[in-house]
């Protein structure tokens, strides 16, 4: 074994063939010891060593211990350690009780004191730093672990005022860094958990002049046991906390401060980078829903780290996360680009994805969806279903803004051509069903789109409640309003009750749509009832996360609602006090105005009427029930106003195709003006749309 | 869809009437299950700490795991639900985790079966009653980050100095919403129910038997419903190749199902655990590893932009580990190792 080892030497360093041991200005060959420790004689080897070298019997155990430990023999370094009385060498090195901490006269006389216990305490401290690792490798965590605290309270209670800097020799230190950075561990490797977390946080919170590197090091295992251990490490003691300073309550918190401490030490050039910090701290940022925070961070991040594509798309990721698809289509668009990475499939995807959900963008988003399919290759051939899913959002989107009856129709049978070459791809993907579904129901194909909706709510085992909807709606296209009304209250039985608001409002739709006035408000009062004690139950918590609001009916919906139900049974005064209860939550709303027009129409008060609907096509352009209503009441006014309301009539129909009232007194138009065959084609189209009319336009469900 | 209720309990009298004594209510419940599931090892009535043995016994684990498996499993009158819900309901802690630790076959088979509208009242009704014993710690309330900000001093500031700095807010993220009582499982709760199952599980996780685990991350490449084998790395060992042809071959019943945040959030931190938890058995991070794969498969199949972000970087993290494993140096090691000269 000794020719094994020398010969290692020598390879590692040529003209040292033996090795040496110096103290006090003496050196021995570690052979000679080596020799006698492989004779399993201990005391000779002490004795030879203490003689050889002038050192005490720790010294020599300690030195001794470490030459066995060095040549990897530590069970023999083991015993040697356990021939110290380590405990009662540490008691030696501890200034006594009573004495004071030193004063500024005789600081020099205790200074020298010092100095001469230094060398023991780093020797002692080392062996039993050493005695722990040697534990450790013989699977003894425990007993690892209490050495190795031994030598942290051994350090605290030595050095109690702190060790002066002067003093600090560098094998000291060297020892206390490696033992507070190995006493977790060993709690960990121990199975106590909870230990392992106050090693921890006493490694971090008490001054021990760790180096940035070992300290980033601790503070990098601490953050990753607090994310994935699954032991809750409660609050830090109250000795730690400071007034004003952040203190965190759990274990994300904490280990979401530490990241940030991490990174910001790299950003300070303190340490070098690592990108398991970057990925730790996505993941649990992306878990809290605070991906926002999390682009913050990556902006921060120095260039050169990352390829500036791979951050414009994963900041696109974190801003898309947050709700801001604004700008995060934007960056998507800078990595898009013809120089930077035209091709790269997940910016592809979410591109369209954003796309998809405004019809002002459906174009663009049409071109990232064809440009996904076609890079849709090799590793990522399981994508090109996603892709042509996209398309058929894209185009489907598109077609609401078409400029023609043609494009339009077009567009739509595209859509559906290539939802349904999706299909082939993703049998089993609910969404894409859903969508397929949403597209035949807007193509006002409503037998294929009931079945959509059906195999929707099956394969989500009616989890989700745009399903029940999508059915409830496409039902009342079908004037089946009786079976809407069950498929609304089915899917209530299935909603907790803060979430039955859109349902109620169906509800209550579905029973005007079925002349039942009475029942209707009475469904109204109930949502109202709901919606307001929604209001005042959850406090700034609930109602501040975008997330919960996603699906909630509002208050002022509901008054809106009510004032036109009670407009249209020529309840004046009702309808007036629901309408300034709408208009007390929001003052500037085209759907107020509306109502208003509508009421003093009603009430005979022309005038009135024509402004309450121009006032409200002002607020709102693309508000539809005013532009149909304003030239339905123009054409009553005389031939002169004809031509006005005719381009009114239009524009709403340019709007909102489907708008079956448009197209009725659009007809009206036609045959006042005595061109009867444009009339009767109007009066087709009014009717045929009747027959395929929901209750509620189908994307009120998205 | 289905209905549940809350089966009565029967077949415990003497753990109710012998008062709050632990022992008892274990031994009851061992005798129980004798008679609901066949062949348990006789071991373990007699060993000398039961409840740890009905947690970590593989033998009888796997026996229990098979039985929850079956078609038929998840009725109202299964007497193992019957069992498991009995014994969560006993309110002693380490019952309670033997059924948490079937709450990943649980919840894996309930969710993937649950469109084939087959009776499940009794897996609801564990899960319920987990979903309860949730509601109740917490009082209902939700679990909040408050995510730090540097600007502000924390205990783990090098400079101790305290700034007055309000100009920036405080960001408060709602990591778990509130929790409302339920008493049936409505299905567009039944998500947020199995959900905090999950949390509660996780909260546990450290007691979990790594066979639990397992079962877990295997159930998160079925409900993904996608294969992640292209995100693997090229260099593959050989005893590696042979896993998925393995994993296809056993269909152990699980399905692709929505995966909506309130589920996914839960699952990733299990999923999170397994993979960088302090644990050594490879086999486990080799599972976790695979069920990250598919569940970031998943995540672009659905295009959700959070969960891509999350899943990608447990991808990444995974393999960032193994290669970490590989090639190691251990800064607690004393530096000199090799150095010939030992000066004191």
């Amino acid at each position: 074994m000794l020719d094994n080892q020398s010969g290692e030497f020598s390879e590692l360093n040529d003209d040292m063939a033996v090795q040496e041991v110096c103290a006090n200005g003496l050196s021995m060959k570690t052979s000679e010891v080596e020799a006698k420790l492989d004779e399993g004689n201990i005391q000779e080897a002490e004795s030879s060593l203490r003689e050889g070298l002038s050192l005490n019997f720790e010294e020599a155990r300690a030195l001794l211990g470490r030459l066995e430990y060095q040549r990897g023999n530590v069970e023999g370094a083991l015993r040697v350690f356990d021939g110290i009385d380590l405990q009662a060498a540490i008691q030696r090195l501890q200034p006594s009780l009573t004495e004071k901490p030193p004063s500024r006269r005789n600081r020099s006389r205790t200074e020298s004191l010092n100095i001469a216990s230094q060398h023991a305490a780093s020797l002692v401290l080392e062996a039993i730093y050493l005695k722990a690792k040697s534990l450790q490798m013989l699977g003894r965590a425990t007993e690892a672990a209490q050495e190795c605290r031994s030598v942290l309270d051994a350090v605290e209670r030595i050095f109690q005022h702190g060790i002066p800097d002067v003093l600090v020799d560098n094998k000291l230190q060297e020892t206390v860094s490696k033992a507070v950075e190995l006493l977790p561990e060993l709690w960990k490797q121990a199975g106590h958990y909870q230990e392992a977390m106050s090693a921890y946080r006493r490694a971090l919170l008490s001054q021990w002049n760790l180096d940035n590197e070992c300290c980033a090091r601790i503070q990098k295992n601490f953050a990753i046991f607090l994310l994935y251990s699954g032991v809750e490490a409660g609050p830090p003691s109250l000795a730690v906390q400071i007034d004003g300073s952040y203190v965190p309550r759990n274990n994300l918190e904490e280990a979401i401060l530490l990241l940030m401490i991490l990174l910001r030490k790299f950003y300070l050039g303190k340490t070098i980078w690592d990108p398991s910090v970057m990925e730790h701290f996505t993941f649990a940022l992306s878990l809290c829903g605070q991906t926002s925070i999390l682009a913050r961070q990556i902006e921060e991040i120095l260039p050169g780290i990352f390829h500036r594509c791979d951050r414009w798309n994963t900041l696109a990721l974190c801003y898309s996360g947050a709700g801001q698809n604004e700008s995060a289509l934007n960056l998507l668009r800078k990595s898009l680009h013809n120089h930077e990475k035209p091709d790269d499939l997940l910016a592809l995807l979410l591109a369209a994805r954003i796309c998809s959900e405004d019809s002002l963008l459906a174009l663009e988003g049409v071109g990232y969806a064809q440009r996904a399919i076609a890079n849709a290759q090799g590793v990522n051939e399981h994508l090109k279903g996603v892709g042509l899913h996209m398309l058929g959002r894209c185009l489907g989107k598109q077609a609401k803004v078409a400029s023609s009856d043609f494009e339009r129709s077009h567009l739509q049978s595209e859509a559906l051509k290539s939802l349904d070459a999706a299909i082939a791809f993703e049998c089993d993907n609910p969404d894409l069903i859903f969508d397929l579904g949403l597209q035949y129901a807007e193509h006002r194909n409503s037998h294929p789109a009931l079945r959509c909706a059906k195999q929707f709510i099956d394969a989500t085992g009616g989890s989700i409640l745009k399903g029940w909807r999508l059915l409830a709606l496409v039902l009342s296209a079908q004037q089946r309003y009786s079976e809407a009304e069950v498929v609304t209250d089915a899917a209530l039985d299935e909603t907790a009750k803060w979430e039955q608001g859109p349902l109620l409002r169906m509800k209550a739709q579905l029973k005007i749509s079925q002349s039942l006035p009475m029942d209707a408000i009475g469904t109204y009062r109930f949502l109202l009832a709901l919606v307001q004690a929604q209001r005042k139950s959850f406090g700034p918590l609930r109602s501040g996360i975008p997330q919960v609001e996603d699906d909630k009916v509002s208050e002022f919906e509901v008054w809106q609602d009510l004032a036109n139900l009670y407009a249209s049974l020529s309840h004046w005064r009702d309808a007036e006090v629901c309408l300034e209860k709408a208009r007390s939550l929001r003052q500037y709303s085209a759907a107020t105005l509306h109502s208003e027009g509508f009421m003093n129409e009603g009430r005979g008060q022309i005038q009135e009427a024509l402004a309450a609907y121009s006032n409200g096509l002002l607020l709102d352009l693309s508000y539809v029930p005013s532009r149909v209503f304003m030239g339905a009441l123009l054409r009553k006014m005389g031939p002169k106003a004809l031509p006005v309301a005719r381009s009114f009539l239009s524009d709403a129909l340019r709007l909102e195709p489907t708008n079956r009232a448009a197209w009725y007194h659009l007809g009206m138009i036609h045959k006042d003006d005595g061109r009867i065959a444009d009339a009767c084609d109007c009066f087709q189209a009014a009717s045929m749309l009747e027959e395929a009319d929901p209750i509620e336009s189908f994307s009120s469900i998205l | 869809m289905s209905e549940s209720e809350i089966p009565e309990t029967t077949g415990n009298e003497p753990e109710s009437s012998s008062g709050s004594s632990t022992n008892s209510k274990i031994q009851s419940a061992i005798e129980s299950l004798i008679s609901i599931v066949d062949n348990i090892p006789p071991s373990l009535s007699s060993s000398e700490n039961p409840a740890t043995s009905l947690l970590h016994d593989p033998d009888l684990a796997r026996k229990i795991s098979s039985h929850l498996r079956q078609p038929n499993s998840g009725a109202g009158d299964n007497h193992l639900c019957r069992w498991l819900y009995d014994t969560f309901q006993s309110s002693d802690p380490t019952l309670q985790l033997v059924v948490l630790r079937f709450l990943p076959i649980i919840a894996g088979v309930y969710l993937s079966r649950v469109v084939l509208r087959v009776p499940l009242a009794g897996f609801e009704a564990v899960l319920l009653a987990i979903y309860a014993h949730e509601t109740t710690s917490r009082g209902g309330q939700a679990l909040t980050v408050n995510v730090p900000d540097l600007s502000h001093s924390s205990i783990y500031h090098e400079t101790k100095v305290t700034t007055k700095n309000n100009a920036t807010g405080i960001n408060l993220a709602i990591f778990s919403p509130s929790l409302e009582p339920h008493g049936t499982v409505r299905s567009t709760k039944r998500a947020r129910i199995v959900g905090v199952a999950l949390e509660l599980y996780y909260s546990k996780i450290s007691h979990m038997p790594i066979g639990s685990k397992m079962d877990f991350c295997e159930f998160c490449v079925a409900w993904a419903g996608q294969d992640g084998d292209m995100y693997k790395d090229d260099q593959k060992d050989p005893s590696e190749q042979s896993k998925p042809q393995r994993k296809h071959g056993e269909d152990k019943g699980g399905r692709r199902i929505p995966l909506p945040w309130e589920l996914l959030q839960p699952a990733l931190r299990v999923l999170g655990h397994c993979l960088m938890g302090p644990n050594d058995s490879k086999e486990l991070k080799e599972a976790a590893s695979a069920a990250s794969r598919s569940l970031y498969a998943r995540a672009l199949h659905d295009v959700n932009p959070q969960a891509i972000l999350a899943t990608g970087s447990l991808l990444r993290l995974g393999k960032l580990a193994m290669a970490d494993s590989t090639d190691k140096t251990d800064p607690t090691e004393i530096p000199d190792l090799n150095n010939p000269i030992i000066t004191i």
